[in-house]
């Protein structure tokens, strides 16, 4: 499942600056996150079929589109994040003579912190849970022996498909619940 | 994989289904049937024009049907059979054989004292269509007489197509690397991709028989796995060497590949029949002889070229194809 890992290291270092810059640009951020949601109504299966036609089979396609999926809940929850922080807190921030670097990364980013971590995590989950279509297009996951499961009818194959994906599924959400937490204001 | 409650279950629909059969008010069946007649499939494009057809032809009968194609693999189509949940769907001999019965062709010819020709073993052959004692002559009778005895479901008359597995390459490759059997692939396929679906590696059918019967060469094999529809894609695209194909498939011809014949008959015979409950043949006997004037048409050639008429360019609709093929030929509207 590196496949995983690297769409969401993908996906983060383009996703969270994306979504700082649609926080800030106001007029625009709106419509341009409302673009990026949109993406959720594409079926994933779909998704990872798309760019076939122009990258052939493999892991290439697979990547692009897993990095894909994971655009609405990080960008989202940047968004959603940055602008949730209380516009009070911001003018206190100001009256203490910060700079406008220093309110973004002293106080808007902390305060932002967990929502971005909790769209990480839904993100990852969704990649997780789409690689195994990736096996439809030419890349060996996990996917294969659920397929086999599927076709023979097979509870063994689908369990030892199926089975270690829920466990990283289930860890990765343990890793983030934690780091959540560990970023929840009121903790430092 | 059959379990005990559906073979309780079939053994036990039995003397109702050979009751129904015999209620008969002044010509007109009481039909032991309510509702439509549920046409299933599964989830192929030859699969979606066999079940077209099949529902055309009960509705030229006067017959409603209900449209229940595309559920899966063959163990959920036949689970749904069993269970009643549909009526009729097309399933192959080699299918019904190995995947339902989970016996092997040597365990049906063991008997036989004569050497059994592969019948149409390579797509572009059609032997007769019934020459007794043949391979499918052979497994055609045990799959049906099994399937009559553990589900009452029964089988009409298969087709002369053979929609065997097989493996196809390039043309130009066949010819650089003189390819003309899997016996001549096996020498040289450690090097080569094999584009199939995601369950081909696991198969008995698939790679674990290719290495069961040619041997060794097959060990280190690659596989590409890819969705059933784009197999083909991957093999154009210079992503894989070899590609796991089925005898009538409209791409064969399409793209000009070449099938490597089957020299040590790893795969059984594969020909297509309606599979159909007895209750349904009960309610309306005629759709035995509808359906097999339909079925004894169709060849690799007429099944490649319906298929590629949905699978090529035209990118027809199974239901025109089926339809056009059906009015050509005088089996509906007569």
């Amino acid at each position: 499942m590196r496949i995983s890992a690297t769409a969401l290291l993908i996906a983060v270092l383009f996703y969270i600056p994306l979504g700082v810059i649609l926080a800030r640009s106001g007029r625009f951020g709106s419509p341009a996150a409302g673009l990026i949601a949109s993406l959720r109504v594409i079926p994933s299966l779909a998704l990872v079929f798309l760019f076939v036609p122009w990258l052939g089979f493999g892991y290439r396609p697979a990547l692009l589109a897993l990095v894909l999926l994971a655009a609405p809940a990080i960008v989202l929850n940047t968004v959603a994040g940055l602008r949730g922080v209380d516009a009070a807190v911001i003018e206190a921030a100001q009256g203490l003579g910060m700079s406008r670097t220093q309110v973004f990364l002293r106080v808007e980013w902390p305060l932002a912190l967990p929502v971005i971590i909790a769209g990480l995590r839904s993100a990852s989950v969704e990649i997780l849970a789409s690689a195994t279509l990736a096996s439809l297009i030419g890349v060996k996951t996990l996917g294969q022996y659920i397929f086999t499961g599927i076709s023979l009818l097979d509870t063994t194959y689908l369990l030892a498909g199926g089975l270690p994906i829920i466990a990283l599924v289930l860890l990765t959400e343990v890793v983030f619940g934690g780091v959540e937490r560990l970023t929840s204001p009121g903790m430092g | 994989m059959v379990s005990r409650r559906t073979l309780i279950k079939g053994s036990a629909a039995l003397p109702l289904a050979g009751m129904a059969g015999v209620t008969f008010v002044s010509g007109a069946p009481v039909f032991a049937q309510d509702g439509p007649v549920k046409v299933g499939s599964k989830d192929f494009t030859e699969q979606f024009i066999l079940g077209q057809m099949y529902m055309q032809v009960l509705n030229d009968m006067g017959v409603e049907t209900e449209d229940k194609l595309n559920l899966g693999g063959t163990q959920i189509a036949q689970e749904a059979l069993v269970n009643a949940e549909i009526d009729l769907y097309p399933e192959y001999t080699g299918t019904g054989l190995t995947e339902v019965l989970g016996l092997s062709v040597e365990d049906v010819i063991s008997g036989g004292s004569a050497s059994p020709v592969a019948e149409g073993a390579t797509p572009t052959a059609n032997g007769a269509a019934s020459a007794p004692g043949s391979v499918s002559q052979v497994v055609f009778d045990a799959v049906a007489a099994a399937y009559k005895e553990q589900f009452d479901l029964v089988w009409l008359e298969r087709s002369p197509a053979n929609n065997t597995q097989a493996l196809a390459v390039k043309r130009e490759f066949a010819e650089e690397n003189g390819l003309a059997t899997i016996s001549d692939l096996a020498a040289i396929v450690g090097d080569l991709v094999i584009s199939a679906p995601a369950d081909f590696p696991e198969r008995q059918d698939g790679l674990l028989g290719l290495q069961r019967v040619y041997g060794a060469g097959f060990n280190d094999v690659e596989v590409l796995p890819v969705a059933p529809g784009v197999k083909y894609q991957a093999l154009l695209d210079d992503q894989a060497q070899v590609v796991l194909a089925f005898g009538t498939d409209g791409q064969i011809a399409g793209y000009d590949l070449v099938v490597l014949e089957d020299d040590l008959n790893l795969w059984p015979p594969y020909n297509v029949a309606p599979v159909v409950r007895q209750a349904i043949l009960d309610a309306w006997p005629d759709i035995a002889d509808r359906f097999n004037a339909v079925t004894t048409s169709l060849t690799n050639e007429v099944l490649s070229g319906l298929n590629w008429r949905v699978d090529g360019d035209e990118k027809a609709e199974p239901s025109d194809v089926a339809s056009d093929y059906l009015s050509e030929n005088g089996f509906i509207g007569g």
